[in-house]
């Protein structure tokens, strides 16, 4: 069923290569980044003690984050749970989306308190497979406070 | 590195990176999907190759990069391994890419199977570089 929405899937996403776009993803909270340390299994005070004096915001944390902003209505999230424009293109569209990887390079530490801002630019769409196959598509994001960029991060969406 | 993230290790890592597929919690979508039950998040995965090179840096090491490409599913309750070998050391820099491996092993034991291959950068600046299972 799912096969021949891939057309209009690819179609939409293929006029969205190259367009840049920005959003806010809020203000980095040490308690909410302590969280996400202890989710991820870590037990360095330095890591998951907000209140430790050498705590830092663990490296993978802005790049984990996704996209659906706090507070956002019901509407903006697609049925499969997915916030609608997190794989460019499939907003409406009855796919199936998963996470094919991500390479990040860090090039600077977040620290609380400060607003992120994530930058976001679609960089290829293939079709690969047999039949109707899938898309792959290539994003390429850098996340930056105001003192500059923190991180580059190339993250590849299969969609069949 | 070792890491066994079960469904409640999971709803925390989706609630606070704002991650609400349903693949991850609800067991009826994921099969839906294919899937034989959550998946463990492909930014999860991330995670442990981080930690698994921190490791290897040491403490007043650090990490320049990681990357992963995910193979195939895991599931909450898996036992996770990540694994990894010395690639290649820049002369220049003295920077180490280390080559990572996941692998998951559904009853804790046996051969296991690859979740995810990557690899990751590290500076390792004293003889902090630890041995990486």
């Amino acid at each position: 069923m799912t096969g021949a929405l891939l057309e209009p899937a690819e179609k939409r996403a293929r006029a969205e290569i190259g367009r840049v776009e920005r959003r806010s993803l809020g203000t980095v909270s040490a308690d909410a980044a302590a969280e996400f340390a202890r989710a991820a299994g870590e037990t360095s005070p330095r890591l998951v003690d907000p209140a430790h004096p050498a705590f830092t915001v663990h490296p993978m944390y802005l790049v984990s984050l996704l996209r659906g902003a706090p507070g956002a209505d019901p509407e903006e999230y697609r049925p499969d749970g997915m916030y609608r424009d997190e794989v460019p293109g499939t907003d409406g569209l009855d796919v199936r989306l998963m996470a094919g990887g991500q390479d990040v390079r860090f090039l600077g530490e977040a620290r609380p308190g400060e607003r992120i801002e994530v930058r976001r630019v679609l960089e290829s769409v293939e079709r690969k497979g047999k039949g109707a196959g899938f898309l792959l598509l290539t994003v390429v994001k850098t996340y930056a406070s105001e003192r500059g960029p923190l991180a580059e991060v190339t993250e590849r969406f299969i969609v069949r | 590195m070792e890491y066994v993230p079960d469904e409640i290790t999971l709803l925390r890592f989706g609630a606070v990176t704002r991650n609400a597929h349903r693949i991850h919690y609800d067991t009826a979508f994921a099969r839906s999907e294919g899937l034989d039950g959550p998946v463990v998040m492909a930014q999860l995965h991330g995670c442990l190759f981080h930690r698994a090179a921190a490791a290897y840096a040491g403490e007043t090491g650090e990490v320049l990069s990681v990357g992963w490409q995910n193979r195939a599913p895991a599931y909450a309750g898996d036992r996770l391994v990540v694994s990894g070998v010395v690639e290649s050391v820049d002369e220049e820099t003295g920077h180490i890419t280390l080559a990572l491996e996941e692998h998951r092993f559904p009853d804790g034991e046996g051969p296991g199977t690859l979740c995810c291959r990557g690899h990751a950068v590290v500076a390792v600046r004293s003889s902090d570089a630890q041995s990486s299972k």
